[in-house]
């Protein structure tokens, strides 16, 4: 209808202030705190990436439309309303040095969630024409093609014929009444094709019926990046829709931090009604097998290793001892860094930052902070579950001559499952 | 003096660590508020000091500055750096007596002439010289005689500081404080009935590490320990700013430890450090025992209209303005809060769907 607009943006942040964040704006104490949990500060030093800070046009709209004062201000001119400039200025605040990481909401001393609050400064933000070109067109992609990255059903059909050459295992297209549905990302299906082979063998192995939907295949959600809702849930609503259709009893989210946080938390809120169906990340499924003894696997890595927590899976869905479990399952040698679990350091790339041209250059700085924690642990590789994640790491890790495999763990896990046919037999 | 032993070798002697002296140093560094940069600066001077001259001379009063300097606590490193000055003449501690004792002041006055330290504590009458004396020599002729030649001159005490209980009306005895009599010396008055302890050794060890007398109020009392009122530094300050005060000393008020201000506690207009340093080695001080401050440490407290009195009760009824205030306010509040629920409101209704086509701006805006 129309296009983008500052009127829209001012109007769409307005929407957005609620309770709490009233509540977080009017406690603030500017300790700072949240300066020193961020690593986009902690690598630049730079104050205006104090997260808090990265909210400012956000809290002057509060103070101004929502409290007595500001209003009683505002009434007598003394407000300086928020313009196109400072949107524009703050837009490389919230999308390029903010990767929705959490921790900062982790460390605020009196319970500020600064994390929920950017994720509605991009409403704004979006709303108002300020959202990053290569977000833009990655949302555009998502809605229009299916895919944020333009990878077409064509494409997934080709790697799954990869992998019935490879395993001789069929991948399953659209099955109805299967238990689990499986989302996965266009960064797996181009880069890191290896996983759509290890969920087909490690579900061959534990006798569990799945399937693809060729309607909803695709789990990242730039919505939620991009910060618009109303796409957002338009891109839930294409996976509920799948799910119902083809009746399935769980979906799982791949190896992807914000497909699961957008699926499994935000997705319900985003359409408005309660799922159908279970949602859970693949460390959560392959830990569920792990317990129920369906995860045969055997020998162990030779090297050290670590794990990298994906901040949306450890900080936004509690998603800690799983992947423990599963490490030591294979790992022997399994040495944690000095943050790790809720409090691990985000791998700089996340929240949509990856998707941002512009951003590169603070992308691999904010990586400085993983090298440092990599270089004191000397490990021969490391282990994650989310495949930006990966892909940043493999590139700050070649950036900085450092020389380490990185490895997903749905991977690694199906690298040590137990053969067919020398367990006794799987007929069936 | 050179062959004395220096404080640091004092306090070896008497069993206190490195450790604990520079701890020592560090607390009164930050009681001082000096910057913490200073406590390596204090330990040096004090560990090179030799123990300084004191002379003590004590004339209206009740010994309980003595005695609350001297026996508030078992030993601690305060009572120590006590203990490890050369007190050279006090005639409640000293051993000697009648002649030898005032001989061995005057030699003390001689061999450290325009270096040692005066402490008074108690009044000084002027009504008649006869009412107190010590050998024979009335208290205004010997503050004179000796303070003619001290360094500087610590007035001990809310007696010496202000006048104290003897000042009090109708002051028979004329008594007056040491400020009202020696005028050309540094005078440092550290008041209180008694004064905390670790006053004294802080502006001890200040006097030792600088050579000056450390920063003092419109009283003369070091700002470091008087700067602040027991007011403000109430652990029961939080009942005060509720309204929730103690009617008798055992309503329920009382028992729930609330706010002794309408029984009469002066702490509001009291420049002390009770509430922070405490008495008893830290153990508390009078309002944690459930008494009001009776303001010790001001000019005059004796004559400040009854402990018991609240210092001021209001004049009009101002239930009805309180009344009108919470009405008010709450009115206020709610109407702001409509406002702004009316505000967000609007927002919604101005939403509009946004899809991918709407994230540029048009090209002609």
């Amino acid at each position: 209808m129309s296009k983008a607009t500052l009127e829209r943006g001012i109007n769409a942040l307005k929407e957005q202030i609620d309770t709490p964040t009233a509540a977080f704006f009017s406690s603030c104490v500017n300790c700072g705190l949240c300066a020193h949990a961020c690593l986009f500060y902690t690598e630049t030093c730079d104050p205006a990436k104090t997260p808090i800070h990265k909210l400012e046009p956000m809290r002057r709209l509060w103070e101004q439309e929502y409290t007595l004062t500001g209003r009683i201000r505002k009434w007598l001119g003394l407000g300086k309303p928020i313009t196109d400039d400072e949107l524009e200025q703050w837009s490389e605040l919230a999308y390029q040095n903010c990767t929705l990481c959490g921790r900062c909401s982790m460390v605020c001393p009196v319970g500020n969630d600064i994390t929920y609050m950017i994720r509605k400064l991009r409403e704004g933000l979006s709303a108002a024409g300020h959202a990053p070109d290569g977000l833009i067109g990655a949302t555009t992609r998502a809605v229009k093609l299916g895919s944020p990255m333009g990878v077409t059903l064509k494409a997934l059909e080709a790697q799954a014929k990869h992998v019935k050459e490879d395993s001789g295992l069929d991948i399953p297209f659209d099955v109805e009444g299967t238990e689990y549905m499986v989302l996965l990302s266009s960064m797996e299906i181009i880069n890191y094709p290896e996983y759509l082979q290890a969920i087909a063998k490690i579900f061959d192995q534990a006798k569990k019926t799945w399937t693809i939907s060729s309607e909803a295949f695709e789990a990242t959600n730039s919505g939620i990046q991009i910060g618009t809702s109303d796409i957002a849930a338009e891109l839930v609503q294409r996976v509920v829709d799948a799910a119902e259709k083809l009746k399935v009893q769980t979906v799982i989210s791949p190896e992807c931090g914000h497909a699961y946080m957008a699926i499994r938390w935000e997705g319900p809120n985003l359409i408005g009604r309660p799922f159908t169906f279970r949602v859970q990340h693949i460390l959560e499924v392959l830990d569920e097998l792990r317990e129920q003894g369906l995860l045969q696997v055997e020998g162990v890595e030779d090297g050290r290793l670590t794990f990298h927590d994906p901040c949306q899976l450890v900080r936004r869905g509690g998603v800690i001892e799983q992947p423990r479990n599963l490490m030591r399952l294979v790992v022997d040698n399994f040495v944690e860094m000095k943050d790790h679990g809720k409090m691990n350091w985000c791998c700089g790339a996340g929240g949509g930052v990856s998707a941002i041209e512009e951003a590169e250059e603070v992308r691999l700085k904010a990586f400085n902070r993983k090298k440092k924690q990599l270089s004191k642990l000397h490990v021969d590789g490391l282990v994650t579950a989310c495949a930006n994640c990966r892909i940043q790491i493999e590139e700050g890790l070649e950036e900085n001559d450092m020389d380490m495999p990185v490895i997903g763990l749905t991977e690694i896990l199906a690298n040590h499952l137990v053969e067919k046919e020398t367990g006794g037999g799987s007929s069936a | 003096m050179k062959n004395d032993p220096s404080l640091l070798e004092v306090l070896r002697q008497q069993g206190v660590s490195r450790r604990g002296f520079l701890k020592f140093c560090a607390a009164t560094a930050s009681l001082m508020a000096l910057p913490p940069g200073m406590a390596p600066v204090i330990a040096k001077a004090l560990e090179q000091a030799h123990r300084p001259s004191v002379i003590w001379l004590s004339f209206q009063e009740c010994t309980g500055c003595t005695e609350s300097l001297t026996r508030s606590h078992a030993p601690t490193i305060e009572g120590l750096i006590f203990d490890a000055i050369s007190l050279d003449y006090h005639h409640t501690l000293q051993a000697a007596s009648g002649s030898a004792a005032e001989e061995a002041r005057m030699a003390a006055m001689k061999a450290n002439k325009g270096e040692y330290l005066l402490v008074v504590d108690g009044s000084i009458p002027t009504a008649d010289p006869g009412y107190s004396t010590i050998a024979g020599i009335s208290n205004l002729e010997m503050l004179r005689e000796v303070a003619a030649d001290a360094a500087a001159i610590i007035a001990v005490g809310t007696c010496a500081a202000f006048g104290g209980l003897p000042h009090a009306k109708p002051n028979p005895t004329g008594a007056v404080a040491v400020s009202d009599i020696i005028t050309d010396k540094p005078i440092i008055n550290v008041s209180g009935c008694p004064p905390i302890p670790v006053v004294i050794t802080g502006v001890l060890a200040h006097f030792l590490t600088f050579g000056t007398l450390p920063k003092l109020d419109h009283l003369g009392r070091p700002l470091a320990f008087y700067g602040n009122n027991i007011h403000d530094r109430c652990y029961r300050r939080p009942f005060y700013e509720r309204g929730q005060f103690a009617e008798s000393f055992d309503d329920e008020g009382a028992k729930k430890g609330w706010c002794l201000y309408k029984l009469g506690c002066k702490g509001p207009v009291t420049y002390n450090a009770c509430a922070t340093t405490k008495w008893n080695n830290g153990t508390s001080f009078p309002i944690e025992s459930g008494h009001g401050c009776l303001g010790c440490s001001e000019p005059n407290f004796w004559d400040l209209g009854g402990f018991y009195n609240a210092l001021s009760e209001p004049s009009v009824n101002t239930g009805n303005a309180a009344a009108f205030g919470l009405v008010a306010g709450a009115a206020v509040g709610a109407a702001s809060g409509i406002m702004a629920r009316k505000e967000k409101d609007n927002t919604s209704h101005a939403h509009q769907k946004v899809t991918v086509n709407d994230l540029k701006r048009g090209e002609s805006q």
